[in-house]
């Protein structure tokens, strides 16, 4: 497992360059500059403004930014919950084992979408954007976890028939010492679950934003520029308002390329 | 490699989604000379006594036969199945002479007996019917047939504007109710598809003629396709499949003005009126600091002050509207009040108001007298962009004064479940249709027992001296006998709302259509079915 060099450079150089642009002096993903809306690019907004007059370049940026972290932060959170469950599953008693796997597969035939959905819409009214974007990632983070503990499952059990396991065990270690040293040996088993996660989590974040549950206005997100073409009254006004989706399509093909496996 | 769940489910989610939206619509092939247009929603039912929705009223405005049509354009009432009708002084008693030799859509004849039992079938209050709350006293009402071409009603007590009551009263075959299959108007409703489309065929035993003696209706049919995405409207209407767009989102009409520019029209100002207001209702479950501020009249006047209403009409409906300060419209020039003073776009004064009544600055947040954060939610209903767009404006316009304010789009019958039933919301952003021009028709939003009165539904005594004041007044236009007297109440009604804005008044969207070229006959009026109200003389060019 390598990281593909130029795609990863090019990602890092991506996800710097938004930085600074939402950091720029007198950026604003919100500000609303109501004499020029749904213009195209000028110098002072380079890549136009939407409907309400709000610079797209800082919004994309911020969206960009906002996704990745929520995407990162939920699949660290989903990997480790699979890194624990799939282990716990693969020492413990073997009827532990098969029940743990029992409520992943019944996870994963649960009607998620409405069930986010339902979820979504029941937060209080007064959910802060910034919450509502952290619950949005939290929900997915919750949901993407038993089709990864699963794989975890299957890597722990064959490990735990390898032969320097059985060694480990007739030399008398305990089991607690003996998953210390197969959690290790999970990594590049961990390391491409983790990674696969990342751009899930920013499309399925974008398909909620598209459907009107995922972040709050005025918190840019993918799904909700993407929402703008949906209009094609809007496409006419500007060619600018493809950017957004133009961008998340090299941004997710940057993230694949970047975690290919050499 | 495995997909994750989420990434596919959702995939499959979005794709569904935008097929939806690319796929035509499921409409039969169209006959010759029938003319076709949209309804939003299928309409809740086809009994005419019954209807409720406005898709329904609309099914029913072409189907049904009344003894008086109240004229969009001309906004007088018209004798229809009626040869002549007459109110007598005290306006307790009204006569219609049937015109001879009516006949049902069937064939068979209709005579003063269908008459009366059509209007007593509407005042039973087993039937439900909307219509009977317009006669105040329903109960009290008696119908009575002299002989085979007299309808005589006589009412307990005088009602203003009585004969707009008629308009909506379709008569129907005695003991016969068919549900529009069998109907005195211009068409009847011959095939309905669930969510598909409802197919008019003409009533060939029709009573009304042109000018020229010609029987009407000139069209072979009318076919209403249930489509509500305005995307696919517009593509269907470019490509001749509709012969009209009422109420087209601004954004599209700017897009068929840029394609076609005879195809569209804004005729300015309709009566509608966008508004915002803030829940008063003593049992809602919200915090009692954030109850006091939406009760307080400064808190109310400083958000109305704040609030750029030129910059909604010019950005969310792409100057196809108009800022608004009142519940009635300058296009309804009877009855609206110009010297009415109402709060103007002012943030200085907004902050001086809000400083007055306690509020004050904590860095850029605001506060109230007890150090509660200023921080509420808008809902709005997520299927309309203006609003949605309107709704982010004033978001912004708020945080100057330091409001926090989240906009919350919901899905209609969420929305309507908390303004109606939980009352679990802080402020709201929606429209109201006028679809009378007349005050009176508005009674049941600003009667302060009604269950309309969104602010502070059914009080069982109003809340404040300025509600009971609305009370009277509204009271006092619908009973008196004096035209100048009415309208000094109105008027007064008008300031009282602009002095305590329990609404705040934002735009009133402006009466946007595009119409095919083929379509001829069209008279375009401000009130709905603001199109089609002369739907018996409208004909497809090239088809008689």
């Amino acid at each position: 497992m390598k990281l593909n060099r130029p795609a990863a450079w090019l990602l890092i150089a991506l996800i710097l360059a938004a930085g600074v642009v939402t950091a720029m002096p007198g950026a604003s993903y919100s500000h609303q500059d109501r004499e020029s809306t749904l213009a195209g690019a000028s110098t002072q907004h380079p890549a136009g403004t939407d409907a309400l007059g709000r610079d797209r370049l800082v919004r994309v940026s911020a969206a960009l930014l906002l996704s990745l972290a929520g995407a990162l932060a939920a699949s660290i959170v989903t990997t480790a919950a699979a890194a624990g469950v799939g282990t716990l599953a693969a020492f413990g008693p073997s009827s532990f084992g098969w029940t743990a796997m029992l409520v992943c597969d019944a996870f994963l035939a649960l009607p998620w979408l409405f069930l986010l959905m339902m979820i979504r819409s029941a937060l209080p009214l007064t959910t802060s954007p910034a919450s509502s974007a952290a619950i949005t990632f939290l929900v997915l983070a919750a949901l993407g976890w038993p089709a990864c503990a699963r794989a975890v499952y299957r890597g722990t059990l064959s490990l735990k028939d390898s032969e320097w396991l059985l060694y480990a065990r007739a030399e008398g270690l305990r089991r607690g010492q003996i998953v210390r040293s197969v959690i290790p040996n999970l990594i590049p088993l961990l390391v491409p679950q983790f990674l696969i996660c990342v751009p899930a989590f920013v499309i399925a974040e974008a398909n909620l934003g598209a459907l009107g549950l995922g972040i709050g206005e005025p918190l840019p997100s993918w799904g909700g520029m993407l929402l703008e073409l949906d209009n094609s009254a809007m496409l006419i006004e500007t060619g600018w308002v493809y950017f957004p989706v133009a961008l998340l399509v090299v941004i997710l093909l940057l993230l694949e390329a970047a975690t290919v496996e050499a | 490699m495995r997909l994750f769940p989420v990434f596919s489910i959702c995939g499959t989610a979005l794709l569904a989604a935008s097929l939806a939206n690319t796929c035509t619509s499921q409409s039969a092939p169209r006959m010759p000379g029938e003319l076709a247009w949209t309804i939003a929603y299928d309409p809740k039912t086809f009994d005419p006594a019954k209807v409720d929705d406005q898709e329904s009223e609309r099914v029913r405005y072409l189907t049904a036969g009344v003894l008086l049509r109240f004229n969009r354009s001309t906004q007088k009432v018209e004798p229809r199945l009626a040869e002549s009708w007459s109110l007598s002084q005290d306006g307790k008693t009204i006569v219609f002479k049937l015109r001879a030799g009516l006949q049902f859509s069937d064939g068979s004849s209709l005579t003063s007996r269908d008459a009366v039992w059509s209007i007593r079938r509407v005042l039973l209050p087993a039937t439900g019917a909307p219509a009977a709350e317009e006669f105040v006293t329903p109960a009290g009402v008696t119908v009575e047939t002299p002989d085979a071409t007299t309808v005589v009603v006589r009412l307990p007590q005088r009602v203003v504007g009585i004969g707009k009551v008629f308009d909506e009263i379709a008569i129907e075959p005695a003991e016969r109710p068919s549900e529009g299959r069998v109907t005195s108007g211009p068409f009847v409703v011959a095939d309905y598809r669930r969510s598909q489309y409802v197919r008019l065929r003409p009533n060939s035993h029709f009573a009304g003629r042109d000018a020229a003696g010609n029987p009407l209706p000139y069209a072979s049919g009318v076919r209403l396709d249930v489509l509500e995405n305005a995307e696919q409207k517009v593509r269907l209407f470019e490509r001749g499949e509709y012969d009209l767009i009422d109420n087209i989102p601004p954004d599209y009409f700017e897009l068929l003005k840029r394609r076609s520019p005879s195809s569209v029209q804004d005729l300015g100002p309709s009566l509608n009126t966008e508004q915002i207001w803030f829940n008063q209702a003593p049992g809602a479950p919200i915090p009692a600091w954030e109850k006091s501020w939406f009760e307080s009249r400064a808190f109310r006047v400083a958000v109305s002050q704040a609030i750029h209403r030129a910059d909604l009409a010019r950005i969310a409906y792409q100057g196809h509207a108009t800022p608004a300060y009142s519940f009635i419209s300058p296009a309804n020039g009877e009855w609206y009040n110009r010297q009415i003073s109402a709060p103007h776009t002012d943030v200085a004064a907004a902050k001086a108001g809000l400083a007055s009544a306690g509020f004050h600055l904590n860095g850029a947040v605001l506060e109230d007298s007890a150090g509660h954060p200023v921080k509420f939610s808008i809902l709005t209903n997520a299927s309309n962009a203006a609003r949605l767009k309107m709704a982010t404006l004033i978001q912004q316009d708020l945080a100057a004064l330091g409001m926090q304010v989240n906009v919350v789009p919901l899905d209609f019958p969420a929305l309507i479940e908390r303004l109606m039933h939980t009352q679990d919301y802080e402020a709201c952003l929606l429209g109201l249709e006028n679809v009378d021009p007349d005050p009176n028709a508005m009674m049941n939003i600003w009667l302060s027992n009604s269950p309309n009165h969104q602010w502070n539904p059914s009080e069982k005594t109003p809340a404040t001296e300025w509600e009971a004041e609305i009370d009277r007044e509204m009271n006092r236009q619908a009973t008196s006998l004096k035209e100048s007297e009415r309208k000094q109440a109105a008027d007064r009604v008008q300031q009282i709302v602009a002095d305590q804005q329990p609404f705040i008044y934002l735009v009133y969207p402006n009466v946007l259509f595009a119409l095919s070229p083929r379509l001829k006959g069209v008279e375009p009026a401000v009130l709905e079915p603001a199109l089609v109200w002369n739907v018996e003389s409208l004909r497809i060019e090239g088809s008689r």
